[in-house]
């Protein structure tokens, strides 16, 4: 299991869009990607419980994959948070 | 006459059709072959997601991609494991497809519409808006088809659905009225990209009205009669043409320059609060960012901003103007806007406090960071620096200081920035306004805040009822405040902008062409009135109207003449 902590910088947080460009970009992987957020741990691979946890820009939350490519899936989502989520 | 939220502006008049809510109950049953049922609530899924594609699509070609968006956001949630999934495993415990869409889908919508956050809230009623959806293809219920209303349709809702709303013409729907809904909602979205009028929650409207009656929708003051009397009808009618007529009038403007009925030309730019808005500024046809509130960053986040966060921010206003100027102002903080983690000792006289400038020259390290960030983005545009609520002299040197620090530290280590980035005061108390003089000697620009000079210069508080009254911008003193500001700006031969909400005042506008202004900021959506007031003065009418009215000695006799002398 391999975790990294990042913030949200994007202006909206986790609304509709970012969280289903989240959401596409961890699915492929055959790993379990989470995201704790406020102690509360969501699948990131289910776009309405990523948007349930009220993620705002400025919010702090946890990256969780474990699984045979969790290197890679947390690689390329630290990447995509980083970039804003597409904002 | 009812009141309600006024979400999309102009008049609409019209014989109303009310929408119907179907009866959506059904017998909760147990399932023995869950098979079956399973095949009916995929074809039903399948059914949902081609009608949605369909309707967005449609959305995408007549209005946009924006507001197609909703509709694409409804093809990703259905899709999602934990409603398609979750209501699968449902029917396979037994629940008939029915109960199993309406127990998932409830439970999301109790889950958002109870957040902290108006856009997440917005989720509980598109899922509100899925279940019904799906329910109606499980009952095998047929709607009314919006599309083909007669035109001159006022529409009459509980709500209207994002998939109702994709039917909406405004070929032939004059108006829209419903029972929820407010100006972010679906609904207000729609109606405004189709110009519709459309006033929104108002309470039991669908059951106060019959299908034919006539309605006037007002969707400039939220204000809906039905079946109104002969003479409030003629009043709207009229209303109705000139709404029409001003809102062609000003497309006219768009794409033009802004200039005086002389020929004179004078900038006028946006104020904006983020690097969003920036966009924003320049569909509404903006030249540039005379106001940039640097505070949303400070606000929005649990942190202090990084000098990167800060950098990137301003460098995505810089970018999208492309070239045009971009002013940011630093920090303005205390007085009523606290940031908790900065943990800013409470004050007695906040506004007479430990705020904006004065702040960030005693915690000069976060300033440092924040003045390094805009320097930088300066490489990607025409980015100029505004110090907010100056008071003398010192304060302007020493930001200049800084500026200067930087710069020979950018220098030292090849960081790109622009050279020549200017930095200039808010003039916005009445100690910078009487020594804008010395002022404008070392500041390479000036912005009058109207807001804050009014207050400071009338010594009131406009949050209190019982002085209010004395809060206007065309009291003598407020008045003369500006025309000196903006002389000796003029005399120094450095420009003199506005970002306060007078600049756009169709009443102050003559008397800043007459004193001289040479840039207008305000309110992205104000852009096109305030190009066209502007167009319909010339310097010389301007002038006689402003040596008349400065010769007057209250309030009430100016605003009377500012209104008497009025081109709207």
């Amino acid at each position: 299991m391999v975790s990294q902590k990042i913030t949200v910088t994007n202006e909206q947080g986790m609304h509709m869009r970012p969280a289903s460009l989240f959401c596409q970009t961890v699915t492929p992987f055959a790993s379990d990607v989470k995201v704790v957020f406020n102690g509360t741990t969501y699948d990131a691979k289910s776009v309405m419980m990523l948007m349930s946890a009220c993620i705002k820009c400025g919010s702090e939350i946890e990256i969780v994959c474990d699984g045979p490519d969790e290197a890679d899936a947390l690689k390329k989502a630290i990447e995509l948070v980083e970039s804003g989520l597409g904002d | 006459m009812f009141k309600g939220i006024a979400a999309s502006r102009g008049i609409g008049i019209g014989s109303i059709c009310v929408i119907v809510e179907h009866d959506l109950s059904f017998e909760k049953k147990k399932i023995e072959d869950t098979a079956a049922e399973k095949v009916r609530f995929s074809e039903a899924v399948e059914a949902f997601k081609a009608e949605t594609s369909a309707m967005a699509e449609d959305i995408r070609k007549r209005i946009g991609p924006k507001e197609a968006e909703i509709l694409e956001g409804h093809l990703v949630m259905i899709s999602d494991p934990s409603m398609a999934g979750e209501m699968t495993k449902m029917i396979d415990a037994g629940q008939c497809a029915e109960a199993a869409v309406e127990a998932v889908c409830d439970m999301f919508i109790g889950m958002f519409s109870q957040m902290d956050d108006e856009m997440m809230k917005q989720r509980a009623s598109d899922i509100s808006d899925i279940k019904v959806s799906m329910l109606k293809l499980l009952l095998g219920i047929k709607d009314i088809d919006i599309s083909k209303v007669e035109p001159g349709t006022i529409l009459v809702a509980r709500d209207l659905t994002p998939s109702m709303t994709s039917q909406i013409n405004n070929k032939n729907v004059a108006g829209i009225i419903t029972e929820v809904g407010g100006k972010t909602s679906h609904s207000a979205i729609l109606a405004r990209a189709l110009e519709i009028p459309a006033v929104l929650s108002v309470p039991d409207i669908t059951t106060l009205v019959k299908d034919k009656d006539t309605a006037i929708v007002d969707g400039t003051e939220g204000i809906v009669y039905i079946n109104p009397e002969g003479d409030i009808l003629s009043k709207y009618l009229i209303k109705r043409e000139d709404f029409i007529r001003k809102q062609s009038e000003l497309k006219g403007f768009l794409g033009k320059e802004t200039l005086t009925a002389d020929g004179e030309s004078v900038e006028l730019f946006c104020n904006i609060g983020t690097p969003k808005d920036a966009k924003k500024a320049l569909e509404c046809d903006g030249e540039g960012i005379g106001l940039f509130r640097s505070e949303f960053l400070f606000m929005d986040s649990g942190h202090l901003p990084t000098e990167e966060e800060q950098f990137n921010a301003y460098k995505e206003a810089a970018v999208t103007m492309g070239g045009k100027p971009v002013i940011i102002r630093t920090l303005d903080i205390g007085g009523d806007k606290d940031i908790p983690y900065l943990g800013m000792k409470k004050e007695e006289n906040p506004f007479l406090g430990y705020r904006a400038v004065r702040y960030c020259l005693g915690n000069k390290e976060a300033y440092m960071l924040q003045l390094r960030a805009i320097i930088r983005a300066s490489a990607f545009g025409k980015v100029k620096i505004m110090i907010p609520l100056v008071t003398c002299v010192e304060e302007l040197r020493a930001v200049k200081e800084m500026v200067a620090e930087i710069k020979k530290d950018f220098d030292a280590n090849g960081t790109d920035y622009d050279k020549d980035i200017e930095v200039g005061c808010m003039i916005e108390t009445p100690a910078a306004s009487l020594i804008a003089d010395i002022l404008a000697k070392e500041a390479d620009f000036f912005s009058i805040g109207t807001n804050d000079l009014t207050q400071y210069t009338m010594s009131v508080d406009r949050g209190n009822s019982d002085v209010a009254y004395l809060y206007s911008t065309f009291q003598p003193s407020v008045l003369r405040s500006i025309r000196h500001i903006i002389e000796c700006g003029r005399e120094a031969g450095i420009p003199v902008g506005m970002c306060g909400e007078a600049a756009a005042d169709p009443l102050m506008i003559p008397l800043l062409i007459s004193f001289g202004l040479t840039e207008f900021s305000v309110n992205p959506v104000l852009v096109l009135t305030a190009r066209c007031i502007i167009s319909k003065w010339s310097k010389k009418e301007a002038d006689e109207l402003a040596d008349k009215i400065m010769a007057l000695t209250t309030e009430a006799e100016i605003v009377a003449a500012l209104k008497e002398a009025s081109k709207e």
